[in-house]
């Protein structure tokens, strides 16, 4: 899996990095961003510490591979019918386009995945396949890991990527997935830690025509988290679902910046994104929409619900919506409030304690994303995890 | 909608396009401290003033010109426009039969007239020439009951006390660059003052005309609504067409004390340049409203059809508690028109609601965008707002941007927002059109339907103004 | 009511029509005389609303054969509101929402519209208060709906009344009523139906495109037509409506089926 593709990537990153330094504050993607967090993750040394031991057991059929950034290959991995590695010269075709596609090729999260990754997993997927579950995970130190996912012509994956952390680490992720026409995949994201470590995670999709993509992502508990999906439908006629729940307390900050791009008609987005911010956290939205000329009849729905949990807590969300075709369906909402009073009252009324109540009211909205993931991520308790990071 | 229709439509010329021949006293083309010297100098300023534009002006030039904007234009030489312009004559008169002729004819041709026999009943005028306020209606009988409704410059020499109290405590000199700008060579534009208690008589106006074809326009505008006291106020605005670009950069700053409420109006209908995107307005324009007292209100309206560009953002600074903020705003582009425009309700006090109603229109080449920021604070409990943001696109060409910006530090605070895009269906106007409405009045229909929450809050005497201005400008968009 | 000598108000000679190349319409001949009440009965899908639809005028509909004549002109020739104003009516079998439009304002302009055509005078706003306060009677319609948003939040049966509340108002030559029976409860079904007899005269005519009996119950039509694949495969008197209802359209598969059509 360490591939000779990547140096010349690595190189490019690092001149890359030289060139753009750190992010700064008058740039409108990083005006909110703790940039003294970001320096920190900049700073530290790749992650020393191999795989975890104490994963769940994967569910039944489901095909797990563990990436820590390090650990140099998945030599005698058995493929199931339908997974087959890149070659070569398939990789350094396909490397890096799909984020120019999606626009991703001078953000600085992707440069910097560019400058730190040793280690590639790219697939391709052809037909129906088992779910595939990817955990990434190390601690202590930065793990960098790159993917990707090639679906073939109907291709057809529910994938699960894990993501966890302890003490002072990074994870920076890069997915880049392309999917053929007709294909399905369903996406879950699950990301968890222990309020120390930071997340920087970017996925570039790609989809073409009559192509279905359900991308669920729930994440909390990182002290400085980014998550960065962009989607580009390329030549529209594909349905893009976006479902993401980011969660927050102590002293947390939480980014979730999507951007989804229609470049041919009669695309489909359904999005919402959920925000809960307790403590003295601070979650943030950015959600861009991009319908131009070519993109006449999308229909696109976004919705933005933020939970303010806190008096020191901090929502800050702002959906862009950018059109230029006439005929087309676009609708967004943002709402920002606490748990609803009369709903709370309805509980207690029931002699339901105030605490409890609340607790019941915040499983609810957590769930309505979280039973989204795909099924494979049962085996992880999702709605158990967030809780607890809540808690905590 | 069918495209033989369209070819058929023709285009309405701007009817307020004319330059009228007069004298005008010009500076030098150009910007320095000397200049700003000899316009307050010019003006008869008091020191106070004096001291106040210096300042602007050395904030100035530390500041950058705004570029996040969604705009594109040319750079503005700053230098080469001129800063002061007034029509020859003395003082301002006494009596409106001694202002000369031509600006009352002018007046007439734009529909206002200021003459004894003509004007309007019901609304007083202050009528604003090339940045010099040469009329206002209604002086004597507004003194009446204590309200101040004059130009600028006749405050700071009548009521320097107020000028120097309230100019600039809601638009600091050093809030953006256009109001630094302003605040450096503002020349003049309008005052009110409502007295405790004191529900205005009659609707105010101020009605701006720009002549001159190479100088900026710089207006001040202030209104102070005291304890318990209530005016509503429209601004209405027309200008030459030229081919070069002229800068509009105003200044409009509102107090309301305890209980006050202050309704202040727009119908923007500056020079938009051709259809080629030559010629037209910059209008560059701070606008701000601070509910400083309890229980008190402002409320923006704004029907904003012209410009070449439009940069605005009206918006109401709540720290009053239970204060009450609103935006009410129909924003139409055409041809090259770009507008970014919207408002910032920022919730300082508890228990404060502000209220966004915006109807952006983008047709022909033109870009629309919204901007908003709502914010609440962390003492801002109990407070609320409703945003609604819609946009109709008119033909394939144009853009319709949205970007409402939310922030909150206050869980007991509940912001909601809702926003939609939509076109004139062709099921809609081929309905209207079978029951014998023509295609274009069809599609205004549908169009000043779209506006009529933003319309029902305008004045009477405009609200079928602007339904008009609509109408027209929207002539020859439709296919 | 059939006098030979009317007025010929509509003559459909060989009318084809498609949407988005699909042909709808293959061969619709029809002639409506002033006085005269026509019933068109087809199944669903048989091109009755399409008729309708090319008859005022929509731009989804092609033509792409034959001719209308209205009043011996030629129909084509005519925008959608030029139709309307000379008096040819459509009564939608879905009326469209218009949210924002105040209904007493389009009413009005509508009216008046039609009006000038007419030789009347224009109605001012309260003028037209008075005038469209009759026509309500006719129709049995609350006042409050002028106050609404045209057909915003309407029931089915608000909707079609507020259709031939617009019928009372235009006074139409020739009007088309698409299904406006469809949707309405017995009561309403005869209000409407009442609306529709009171409003016709010896020199008017009315095309009441439908499925069932029950309007025939209380319109009586003069001639009864049955479409089928965008044709009209028979015509006869009211008879053939109350036959329709006993025997079905099963003959209607045979008939096309000997054509060779089907
Ligand atoms: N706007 C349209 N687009 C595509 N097909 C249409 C349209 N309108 C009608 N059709 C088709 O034309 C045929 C006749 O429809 P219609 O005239 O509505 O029938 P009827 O009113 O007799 O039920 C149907 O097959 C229908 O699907
Ligand atoms: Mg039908």
């Amino acid at each position: 899996m360490v591939s000779s593709v990547l140096a010349p990537v690595q190189e490019r990153g690092r001149a890359a990095l030289e060139r753009l330094g750190l992010p700064t504050r008058r740039q409108e993607a990083w005006r909110l961003t703790d940039l003294k967090r970001l320096a920190a993750v900049a700073a530290l040394p790749p992650s020393s510490t191999s795989v975890r031991q104490d994963l769940p057991a994967p569910s039944e059929g489901v095909l797990r591979l563990v990436l820590d950034g390090s650990q140099p290959s998945l030599e005698g991995q058995v493929w199931p019918q339908g997974f087959s590695l890149l070659n070569h010269a398939d990789l350094e075709q396909v490397l890096g386009q799909i984020l120019d596609h999606c626009g991703c090729a001078e953000a600085w999260p992707v440069e910097f995945n560019h400058a730190s990754s040793h280690q590639l997993l790219a697939l391709r997927i052809r037909g129906k396949v088992p779910p595939l579950e990817l955990v990434l995970s190390g601690g202590d130190g930065l793990v960098a890991t790159r993917v990707i996912l090639i679906l073939d012509e109907k291709a057809d994956l529910d994938l699960l990527e894990v993501v966890l952390a302890e003490g002072v680490s990074a994870h920076s992720h890069v997915i880049e997935v392309h999917l053929g026409q007709e294909a399905e995949l369903r996406h879950g994201f699950l990301a968890t830690a222990d309020g120390q470590a930071s997340l920087l995670a970017h996925l570039a999709v790609e989809q073409a025509p009559r192509s279905r993509y359900a991308f669920t992502s729930v994440v909390t508990g990182w002290s400085l988290g980014r998550v960065e999906p962009r989607v580009v439908q390329l030549e529209g006629q594909a349905e893009t679902t976006l479902k993401g729940l980011a969660m927050t307390s102590a002293e947390q900050q939480l980014a979730t910046h999507t951007a989804v791009r229609f470049d041919g008609p009669e695309g489909e987005l359904d999005q919402l994104q959920k925000c809960l911010a307790s403590g003295q956290s601070h979650t943030i939205f950015n959600g861009a929409i991009d319908v131009p000329r070519v993109a006449q009849r999308t229909n696109a729905a976004q919705l933005s619900r933020n939970l303010l949990l806190s008096g020191q807590a901090r929502v800050d969300t702002k959906p862009e919506l950018e059109i230029v075709a006439d005929d087309v369906r676009c609708a967004h909402g943002a709402t920002v409030s606490q748990l609803q009073e009369d709903e709370l009252f309805y509980l207690q009324s029931r002699g339901i304690g105030a605490s409890d109540a609340a607790a019941l009211l915040l499983r609810g909205a957590c769930q309505e994303v979280i039973e989204q993931l795909p099924s494979l991520a049962k085996a992880w308790q999702p709605l158990n995890r967030v809780m607890e990071s809540l808690d905590r | 909608m069918t495209s033989s229709s369209t070819k058929d439509l023709v285009s309405q010329p701007y009817k307020y396009g004319f330059v009228t021949e007069i004298e005008t006293d010009k500076i030098a083309k150009g910007l320095s401290e000397d200049v700003v010297r000899l316009i307050s100098a010019k003006k008869e300023e008091p020191d106070f003033l004096l001291q106040f534009r210096l300042r602007a002006f050395r904030n100035w030039l530390t500041l950058e010109e705004p570029d996040w904007a969604e705009l594109g234009y040319p750079e503005i030489d700053y230098q080469d426009i001129v800063y002061y312009a007034a029509p020859k004559q003395q003082d301002k008169k006494a009596s409106l039969d001694e202002v000369d002729p031509k600006l009352l004819e002018t007046f007439d041709k734009l529909g206002i007239p200021l003459s004894e026999q003509k004007r309007l009943s019901n609304v007083a005028v202050d009528a604003v020439f090339d940045s010099v306020s040469i009329a206002t209606t209604y002086k004597e009988k507004l003194a009446e009951h204590g309200v101040v409704f004059c130009s600028f410059s006749e405050a700071v020499k009548e009521h320097p006390e107020l000028i120097e109290r309230y100019l600039g405590s809601v638009v600091s000199s050093n809030d953006n660059y256009f109001a630094a700008l302003n605040s450096a060579v503002f020349s003049d534009g309008s005052f009110v003052f409502i007295p405790k208690g004191v529900e205005c008589p009659m609707e105010l106006s101020t009605y701006f005309r720009i002549n001159s074809g190479d100088t900026g326009q710089f207006e001040r505008t202030l209104i102070v609504a005291e304890e318990g006291a209530s005016v509503s106020y429209l601004e209405g605005c027309t200008a030459p067409m030229f081919d070069t670009n002229q800068l509009h950069a105003a200044v409009v700053e509102l107090v309301a004390l305890d209980d006050a409420s202050i309704k202040y109006s727009t119908v923007q209908n500056w020079y938009a340049g051709d259809e080629n995107g030559v010629g037209g307005i910059y209008n560059f324009v701070t606008k701000r409203g601070q509910c400083r007292g309890a229980r008190s209100r402002i409320s923006w309206t704004q029907v904003e059809t012209g410009s070449a560009i439009t940069w605005k953002y009206p918006s109401c600074l709540l720290q009053g508690a239970d204060s009450v903020g609103e935006f009410y705003s129909v924003a139409l582009t055409n041809n090259c028109q770009q507008a970014d425009t919207g408002t910032k309700m920022v919730h300082v006090g508890p228990r404060t609601r502000s209220t966004i109603v915006s109807k952006g229109i983008s047709a022909g080449r033109s870009s629309n965008s919204y901007r908003g920021l709502v914010q609440m604070g962390r003492n801002a409990k109990g407070a609320r707002n409703y945003s609604q943001c819609d946009s109709m696109l008119i033909g394939d060409q144009a853009a319709a941007n949205t970007y409402p910006y939310i922030r909150s530090q206050q869980p007991q605070a509940a912001i909601e927002h809702e926003a939609s895009t939509c076109r004139i269906s062709e099921d809609q106007l081929f309905y209207l059109q079978s029951r014998g409405i023509g295609f274009e009045e069809a599609v205004s229909m549908m169009v000043s339907g779209f506006c009529r929450d933003v319309f029902n809050q305008l004045p009477m005497e405009f609200a079928a103004e602007a339904d008009k201005l609509l109408a027209l400008k929207l002539e020859g968009s439709v296919g | 009511m059939i006098r030979p000598d009317a007025e010929l108000l509509l003559e459909i000679t060989d009318l084809h029509a498609a949407v988005e190349d699909k042909p709808i319409l293959k061969g619709v001949n029809l002639q409506v005389r002033a006085g005269e009440i026509h019933a068109v009965m087809g199944r669903n899908g048989s091109g009755k609303s399409t008729l309708s639809k090319v008859l005022a005028g929509h731009p989804a509909y092609r033509v792409t054969g034959g001719s209308v004549r209205y009043r011996s002109q030629d129909l084509f020739e005519l925008e959608p509101e030029e139709r309307a104003r000379l008096g040819v009516f459509l009564g939608f079998q879905y009326p469209v929402e218009i949210p924002g439009v105040s209904n007493l304002e389009f009413l009005r302009v509508a009216t008046n519209a039609r009006r000038e055509k007419q030789g009347a005078e224009e109605l001012d706003t309260f003028a037209f208060e008075d005038h469209v306060g009759e026509k309500l009677a006719v129709v049995q319609m609350d006042p409050a709906f002028l106050e609404r948003s045209v057909n915003e939040g309407f029931s089915g049966g608000e909707k079609k009344r507020n259709e031939i509340l617009q019928m009372a108002l235009l006074e139409p030559v020739v009007s088309i009523l698409d299904e406006t029976d469809s949707g309405l409860d017995i009561d309403a079904l005869r209000i409407v139906a009442g609306g529709v007899n009171q409003l016709a005269t010896t020199d008017n005519a009315t095309l009441l495109i439908t499925h069932y009996q029950r309007l025939l119950d209380e319109i009586t039509p003069d001639y009864v037509h049955v479409m089928a694949a965008g044709r009209i495969l028979r015509t006869g008197g009211r008879e053939l409506a109350l036959e329709l209802e006993q025997t079905g359209y099963d003959w209607v598969d045979k008939e096309l089926a000997a054509q060779g059509v089907a």
